[in-house]
């Protein structure tokens, strides 16, 4: 059963142009110019319930403005919406009690206030009866390990701290769909893992569709089993995780150290990227050359060492965003 | 209802933890009832002798109330936090919350006005007391009907001061309108009562806002009288209904172009 359903969506932007210098900053106070930016141009995909989505794309391409469309923050222009069988635009009070949101650039709890204030705080929003805001929370927090620092006002706490509480206060509520912009941002590298077991532990839990957008692979590749990459406002590719992996991953690196020196050129299948002579590094496109040919090439023999890996998730996706720009 | 009684709540609990600063904020409203302290003491040159229907204490405590009221509301930064909450696109993320932003933020400024409200007063009533030696005569009724009438000035002047932020949806920026709307009120509405004012002017005064968020409580305050008390009343119910669908016309017009850029 799909739970989100766009078609066709359109969002254009007015900015005002302005020219350079004080002489254009004259002329647009008399008559201003303004430019129309595409930001979102005719996107459709669904998701289903349960689903972890991932929705990326480079700064600008038009992510948080598709997301902001479906939580109700912003209206298309064109295209439709439908939320769990309702309209972002129309029913946008009832749909608040169905989603929750998190955006890793701005802060929704009360800085001064604690965490288990704040929590009592979305509950009394979304209108839960008190003993159940409690028993959530109780379940929240022993799930999402806030006991050490649930009493501690918020502006007092680290920012994975604060991800983690803001993530839980979206959740209060028991939203059937969960939008996380960005959830993290800035963290390090133990913390962004933390949260990817945090979340990945609460879809399993209460089976809440995920839809997320990242520019970190990291995030995509371990949470996600589908992805949306959008680019200057449309879909670009809408797949499997593995499918995209699979697909783009007929080109293999080979890193091979030698004892002697090799010359190798360029040839049908074979990309060379680095030489030093003794330490060699090429791609291979196995559609066009196998993995063992290129390694005969290099004559077995004299390899001291060797490493064959895949083309990194992030390289194949700059690559996409690159083929999306031509 | 419930929620927003808890968006006060937070907020109060909030500013309780900075109830000293606050206390330290009100130095400037101190200093301002000393200034006039001084003024009328000057002016009048005997304490009982009448100007425009005032004798000397009752002048003094006209400014007492309102500067009251004027501080606990604290405008300014009021009319700021809105207009940068339009500015910034921080208004957005209020939108997908199951509460009106225009209500949200009415009781989220309420929650650190009645802190303020409470200790100024406190404080105000206090140097009153020392230095006019003793109260106006009220009694309970009327302290409650004086109470109502605060409360309602403090409603309006919030509602009043929140749609003057709410322009910035419509203008890059908004504070001059607060700046305009301020002195306005410091002169017709807390230095002098309308009777101070050329008779032309008066009925126009009576009229607008000012009667309402300013001059009714502190008049009831000084000089109780039961037609004044009803007339007050009738000015601030009406005010109060349409600075609160000011701002939700202002507000549901201004989100729907409302641009969120990047992020």
């Amino acid at each position: 059963m799909s739970v989100i359903k766009v078609s066709n969506l359109s969002k254009t932007f007015k900015v005002k142009l302005k020219e350079k210098g004080l002489k254009g900053s004259l002329k647009s106070l008399v008559k201003p110019k303004y430019k129309i930016i595409k930001a979102v141009n005719n996107i459709s995909f669904e998701v289903e319930k349960g689903e972890i989505i991932a929705f990326i794309g480079p700064n600008g391409a038009g992510k948080s403005t598709s997301i902001k469309m479906m939580t109700s923050i912003l209206f298309p222009d064109k295209g439709s919406i439908d939320i769990l069988g309702l309209d972002p635009v129309k029913d946008r009070k009832k749909l608040a009690y169905e989603i929750g949101c998190v955006f890793g650039q701005k802060e929704q709890l009360w800085t001064h206030l604690t965490p288990y204030d704040n929590f009592k705080f979305f509950g009394a929003i979304y209108d839960i009866p008190n003993s159940k805001v409690e028993k959530k929370i109780n379940e929240l927090r022993e799930l999402f390990e806030l006991d050490e620092f649930i009493n501690t006002p918020v502006r007092n706490l680290s920012l994975g701290q604060r991800i983690r509480c803001e993530i839980v206060a979206s959740l209060i509520h028991e939203p059937k769909i969960l939008f996380l912009d960005e959830p993290t941002i800035g963290l390090d590298p133990v913390v962004k893992e933390n949260i990817r077991s945090l979340i990945k532990r609460m879809n399993k839990e209460y089976k809440t569709t995920v839809v997320l957008t990242s520019h970190d692979v990291g995030d995509i590749e371990k949470l996600c089993k589908r992805v949306i990459i959008v680019n200057k406002g449309q879909i670009v590719l809408d797949d499997t995780m593995e499918n995209l992996k699979y697909h783009y991953l007929n080109k293999k690196i080979v890193e091979a150290k030698m004892n002697t020196q090799v010359n190798l050129d360029d040839e049908e299948g074979i990309t060379i990227l680095k030489d030093k002579g003794y330490n060699l590094k090429i791609e291979v496109d196995t559609k066009k050359k196998s993995v063992s040919d290129a390694i005969k090439l290099l004559n077995p023999d004299n390899i001291v060492d060797i490493n064959i890996t895949n083309i990194p998730l992030e390289d194949i996706i700059s690559d996409i965003y690159k083929d999306g720009d031509k | 209802m419930r929620k927003y009684l808890y968006i006060l709540k937070s907020e109060i609990m909030t500013n309780l933890q900075y109830t000293f600063d606050l206390i330290i904020g009100f130095a400037g409203y101190i200093i301002h009832i000393f200034i006039f302290l001084n003024l009328w003491q000057y002016i009048y040159s005997d304490p009982n002798e009448l100007i425009n229907g005032y004798n000397m204490n009752q002048m003094i405590w006209y400014v007492i109330i309102t500067e009251i009221i004027w501080t606990a509301v604290s405008g300014r930064a009021l009319s700021k936090k809105i207009s940068a909450d339009v500015k910034s696109g921080n208004i957005a993320y209020n939108i997908n919350k199951p509460y009106n932003y225009v209500e949200y933020s009415l009781f989220n400024h309420l929650g650190g006005t009645t802190v303020r409200f409470i200790l100024i007063s406190i404080i105000g009533l206090l140097l009153g007391f020392v230095f006019l030696h003793g109260f106006p005569p009220l009694n309970i009724l009327q302290i409650l009907a004086v109470l109502l009438s605060s409360i309602f000035a403090l409603l309006i002047s919030t509602l009043l001061i929140m749609a003057l932020g709410l322009f910035a949806f419509f203008v890059e920026d908004a504070s001059p309108f607060y700046w305009i709307y301020s002195k306005f009120i410091l002169v017709i509405g807390t230095l002098f009562p309308v009777e101070f004012f050329p008779q032309v002017l008066q009925p126009i005064i009576k009229f607008s806002p000012i009667y309402a968020v300013s001059y009714g409580p502190a008049k009831l305050f000084v000089n109780f009288s039961m037609n004044e008390f009803i007339c007050i009343m009738i000015s601030q119910v009406a005010y109060l209904i349409i600075s609160f669908i000011i701002c939700h016309l202002i507000y549901k017009k201004g989100v729907r172009k409302l641009n969120v850029n990047g992020g």
